[in-house]
């Protein structure tokens, strides 16, 4: 068997997102929705209303009293929060494992996936975009190829290495070249498995930008723009270290300068601290 | 005992029984002094060059600069006895990612901070290891001044 057919075999028996992340995204990016629908879809899963008015009730938050339905949760915390500890808990199990062909340790990988999603949702909103909860959770799950890909990495450690080294090639087309798929595209696959909106897998596919003339959509820039500032930041990231390309073309397209970059950065380093304390409570 | 210095974070430390560690240095830089008479260790580890990006955010978090972070550095140090002529330093991290060119490479130009800032003070660097696409995880023994470097992938080694 081929690695490809391998992989597509693997495939079937990844423990898939909770349906409910996608559900909710398609309720919060549509305008007409109210409160009350995005409550009405969270409580449809009740392990994760569970889950997640037990985070709500935590000392992280203070509630002077409990929340004992989303639609408490919504009113003390706010749309935006619920939003976002359903998306978090629902990629948790999916992505925190260790992985080894990336010389990630169990956390690594969720970290900076919890980091990226958190600096493109910056992104979205310093740059007014639409669809701000799809850019972070896309930001979320986007290297979810890796968790498959990794021992097939593994496998072939040395002959990948030899091209990010000697040969100029970035771990994504290192990948590409000796395992016939890259963990974008991989990721891509999964997504759509999953029925993940069309947009979602688009904003998977493209979030190294292999592919230059995706450069001109602002979400998928935004993602890549966020992925490329975690690389910088290093926290959680593994043996592929920074061996990916930057272009700058991108930040042109979302009309940022290297200053904004820097903001960015800045505005990170303020809210690393929430990240950290996000990680510990999901 | 290990002191954990986050990002945008420093530690300093005469405890001989610690030791000083900073993990995943991408483009910031870690940087590391240690005076071997005193027994004075310190690390800074910072994200950006100038703090005149962002006068407020220097202000709560002054470790997140390299001009804001490394004087502080140095004075922490010597408040705990070492003295700026027996000071052995050692600079890591700046990583790039492929083609970051220019004024978007951050790594260069938070490297490129210190060395300007070092130059004004005639402060000389001992040893580096910078540059590349690698991150980097760097550690400091007080009681020795060993220091111990970690890149993604690899065992750790003394340098």
């Amino acid at each position: 068997m081929t690695t490809l057919q391998n992989l597509m075999k693997e495939l079937k028996n990844l423990k898939p997102i909770p349906a409910v992340a996608n559900q909710l995204l398609a309720v919060v990016d549509n305008p007409d929705s109210s409160m009350e629908d995005i409550a009405n879809v969270i409580q449809y899963d009740p392990a994760i209303t569970a889950s997640v008015l037990k985070t709500c009730n935590s000392a992280f938050f203070g509630l002077k009293n409990p929340a004992e339905s989303i639609k408490d949760a919504v009113n003390l915390l706010g749309t935006d929060q619920v939003i976002e500890l359903v998306l978090l808990k629902s990629g948790a199990k999916a992505l925190s494992g260790k992985q080894k062909g990336y010389g990630m340790e169990k956390g690594d990988m969720w970290l900076y996936s919890v980091s990226s999603a958190v600096v493109a949702k910056q992104v979205a909103i310093k740059l007014s975009l639409k669809n701000k909860n799809t850019i972070f959770t896309a930001a979320l799950v986007k290297d979810i190829g890796k968790t498959i890909l990794e021992s097939h990495v593994f496998d072939e450690v040395k002959k990948i290495n030899l091209l990010v080294k000697d040969k100029g090639f970035s771990f994504r087309e290192a990948e590409k070249k000796i395992l016939g798929i890259d963990h974008a595209e991989l990721g891509a696959l999964i997504a759509k498995m999953w029925k993940f909106s069309p947009k979602m897998i688009k904003l998977i596919r493209h979030h190294h930008l292999a592919d230059e003339k995706m450069i001109k959509d602002k979400e998928i820039a935004a993602v890549y723009l966020a992925d490329c500032i975690c690389m910088m930041m290093g926290q959680g990231v593994g043996s592929d270290g920074l061996s990916y390309r930057f272009k700058a073309q991108a930040m042109k397209e979302l009309g940022l300068s290297a200053d904004d970059v820097s903001m960015i950065i800045a505005e990170f380093g303020i809210n690393m601290q929430e990240v950290e304390e996000l990680l510990h409570i999901v | 005992m290990k002191q954990i210095v986050g990002v945008a974070d420093m530690k300093v430390s005469n405890n001989p029984k610690e030791s000083i560690i900073t993990y995943s240095l991408g483009s910031c830089i870690g940087l590391v002094v240690y005076d071997s008479v005193a027994r004075v260790g310190g690390m800074l580890h910072y994200m950006l060059p100038e703090s005149s990006i962002d006068k407020s955010k220097a202000e709560q978090r002054p470790y997140m600069f390299a001009d804001s972070g490394i004087p502080r550095l140095f004075k922490t140090a010597y408040k705990l006895g070492a003295a700026k002529q027996r000071m052995q330093i050692y600079v890591a991290g700046g990583a790039e990612i492929l083609d970051q060119k220019g004024f978007f490479n951050i790594g260069k130009r938070n490297y490129m901070a210190l060395k300007k800032m070092f130059h004004k003070n005639n402060v000389m660097i001992n040893k580096q290891d910078v540059g590349g696409n690698v991150n980097r995880t760097v550690r400091i023994e007080i009681a020795t001044g060993d220091i111990f470097v970690k890149t993604s992938g690899s065992k750790e080694v003394k340098i």
